[in-house]
């Protein structure tokens, strides 16, 4: 199925929302689609949380409207079809993790079996371990099985892996994946950004309060003009960092590292500076350098060109 | 299946999880020493102290032994209601446990209803142990079915515990609402003449404690002399809950 057929299951259209003077959402659209993976990246303040606070019906719009399965996200209909998973939750201390997966399980229509979601979310270990005993990454792990003991169809999941081990986090990676295969649809906010690049269909940057840039994640690097020169030579860093539409210049012992809009005009510059130059290496720009790029601010930007 | 569909809920799902809420409520807080030893033991250990034993020959009278069983499962079965709600609410505001569980499709009043629940729970346990240690230490002599109908009586207690612990919880942050509910559970005991009978001003003003209409009810279900109509306790109580759950909804709706 093409992606622009696909159905919208939860949608934010023209939404604002201000607190105080402060403006944290300024007009924002944004779609979620049956069967992807939507990750929203963007600098603290950008307006994720408070986006996802209105999705969920946590929160009031000042302005806009807000549909969860085409309906109000206060509707407790809506809300049978969504799991979620937050960043800042304490959970009762008492409860065991297995207590906590059957009382979350009991919210909805047709959860999952307590089994299955233990083993999904990787918990079999933790099931009688009381919540408070748990460590910061072990936390993580026991809310990721509360996020989708209901079955839900919509899935949010808000910076899931801090904190976790390498291993735990390849398994909720591992789930997540399992997930989008049966046509789960996934919200993903994160601060790594090679977890919305080893995960994501689709990526919405925000900044201040508004949605950036949109699509998938080679398209947004795709927008984004800079690229990374890698060589080793012995020219001066401070020397290249003096050249037009070099943005940034690192060295590490022999090797230097350079970010430019015109990597064509580098190269050249490089190469007849030093005839010695090896390990030349041209490579486009990650999407945590596009990321950078289009989240930055306008005057840095004019400075960096 | 229509793609926007959501599988309805069931309504035996829903009396589920209404039920399985208030059953981890009460597990939660059994596990928990620092709220189940207060609730449970202080009860137990004041009657038998100040109720039993303090008072030596004078139990034998059995208006005295009648008085300090009304007085201290009085004050036993409040104290699930008003600590439950007072500290845990506040508590729970402030932990963003409440925001999650808004997220989450939890039924409408699952969370009040499973503390109200979790109240009665161990309002019966307190009862249950106030009333073993009444006959067997207490010299009450009452028939087990006015016992039974007086236990009854004060379990409604709980109903209007809930209520000023739901105030104090709506309104106090949360690292002062312990104070507040034990200031406010041991005022309303003593000022309300549970323990000894009051005199003068304190006598004039007891209406104004709920502790005050649950005694008398209390009294009046067992059969022994009590101040005014059962009617009239029974109402002034549910004015008093419904003022004080208006006054927190319109706190909790505001700032959530």
């Amino acid at each position: 199925m093409a992606v622009s057929s696909r159905t919208t299951l939860a949608s934010l259209s023209g939404v604002k929302k201000r607190f105080g003077a402060t403006v944290a959402l300024d007009g924002l659209d944004l779609q979620v689609r049956a069967g992807e993976l939507l990750s929203v990246l963007g600098p603290n303040g950008a307006g994720k949380t408070t986006a996802i606070a209105i999705l969920l019906g946590l929160q009031q719009a000042d302005a806009g409207e807000a549909r969860l399965f085409g309906r109000s996200p206060h509707d407790l209909a809506a809300r049978r079809g969504v799991g979620v998973m937050m960043q800042e939750v304490q959970l009762p201390d008492a409860l065991r993790v297995g207590d906590l997966i059957r009382q979350v399980s009991a919210y909805y229509p047709e959860p999952l079996s307590f089994a299955e979601a233990v083993a999904r979310a990787g918990v079999e270990k933790l099931v009688n371990r009381p919540y408070i005993k748990l460590s910061g990454g072990q936390k993580r792990q026991a809310q990721f099985a509360l996020a989708i003991c209901g079955r839900p169809r919509l899935l949010f999941l808000d910076e899931p892996t801090t904190g976790l081990d390498v291993t735990a986090r390849e398994t909720m990676w591992a789930t997540v994946r399992g997930l989008v295969k049966d046509g789960v649809s996934i919200v993903l906010t994160t601060h790594y950004i090679e977890e919305a690049e080893a995960l994501a269909d689709r990526v919405v940057v925000m900044a201040k309060g508004r949605s950036i840039a949109e699509g998938t994640v080679k398209d947004i690097r795709a927008l984004v003009v800079r690229k990374r020169v890698d060589c080793a030579t012995a020219t001066d860093a401070a020397a290249i960092e003096a050249w037009p539409n070099v943005t940034a210049v690192v060295r590490d012992g022999a090797h230097i590292s350079i970010t430019t809009t015109d990597a064509e005009g580098v190269v050249r510059r490089l190469l007849a500076a030093d005839k010695a130059l090896s390990d030349l290496e041209v490579r486009r720009a990650g999407l945590s350098e596009a990321f950078a790029e289009l989240t930055s601010e306008p005057a840095a930007e004019e400075v960096a060109a | 299946m229509t793609d926007l569909t959501v599988p309805a809920m069931p309504l035996a799902r829903i009396v589920r999880a209404y039920i399985s809420d208030a059953a981890f409520e009460s597990l939660r807080l059994f596990r928990t020493p620092a709220f189940s030893i207060p609730i449970l033991a202080m009860p137990l250990i004041f009657y038998s102290l100040f109720g039993v034993v303090l008072n030596g020959k004078a139990t034998h009278i059995p208006d005295v032994a009648n008085f300090m069983f009304v007085g201290w499962t009085v004050y036993g079965v409040m104290g699930p209601g008003l600590f439950g709600f007072g500290i845990l609410v506040a508590v729970e505001r402030n932990m963003g446990l409440l925001t999650f569980k808004r997220a989450l499709p939890m039924p409408t009043g699952a969370y009040l209803a499973a503390k109200l629940l979790m109240a009665y729970v161990f309002a019966s346990v307190v009862m249950a142990m106030l009333v073993g240690l009444a006959v067997s230490v207490g010299h009450v002599t009452l028939p087990a079915l006015v016992l039974a109908r007086m236990a009854l009586a004060m379990s409604f207690g709980v109903i209007p515990a809930c209520a000023v612990g739901l105030f104090i919880g709506s309104y106090a942050p949360a690292s002062s609402a312990a104070a507040f509910a034990n200031i406010t559970y041991l005022g309303m005991a003593f000022l309300s003449g549970l323990f000894f009978p009051l005199s003068g001003f304190l006598h004039d003003i007891r209406w104004i404690w709920p502790t005050y209409h649950l005694s008398q009810i209390a009294r009046a279900a067992g059969g022994l002399p009590s101040e005014g109509q059962p009617l009239t306790h029974v109402a002034t109580l549910a004015g008093m809950t419904a003022v004080l759950i208006a006054l927190a909804a319109r706190k909790l709706s505001r700032k959530g």
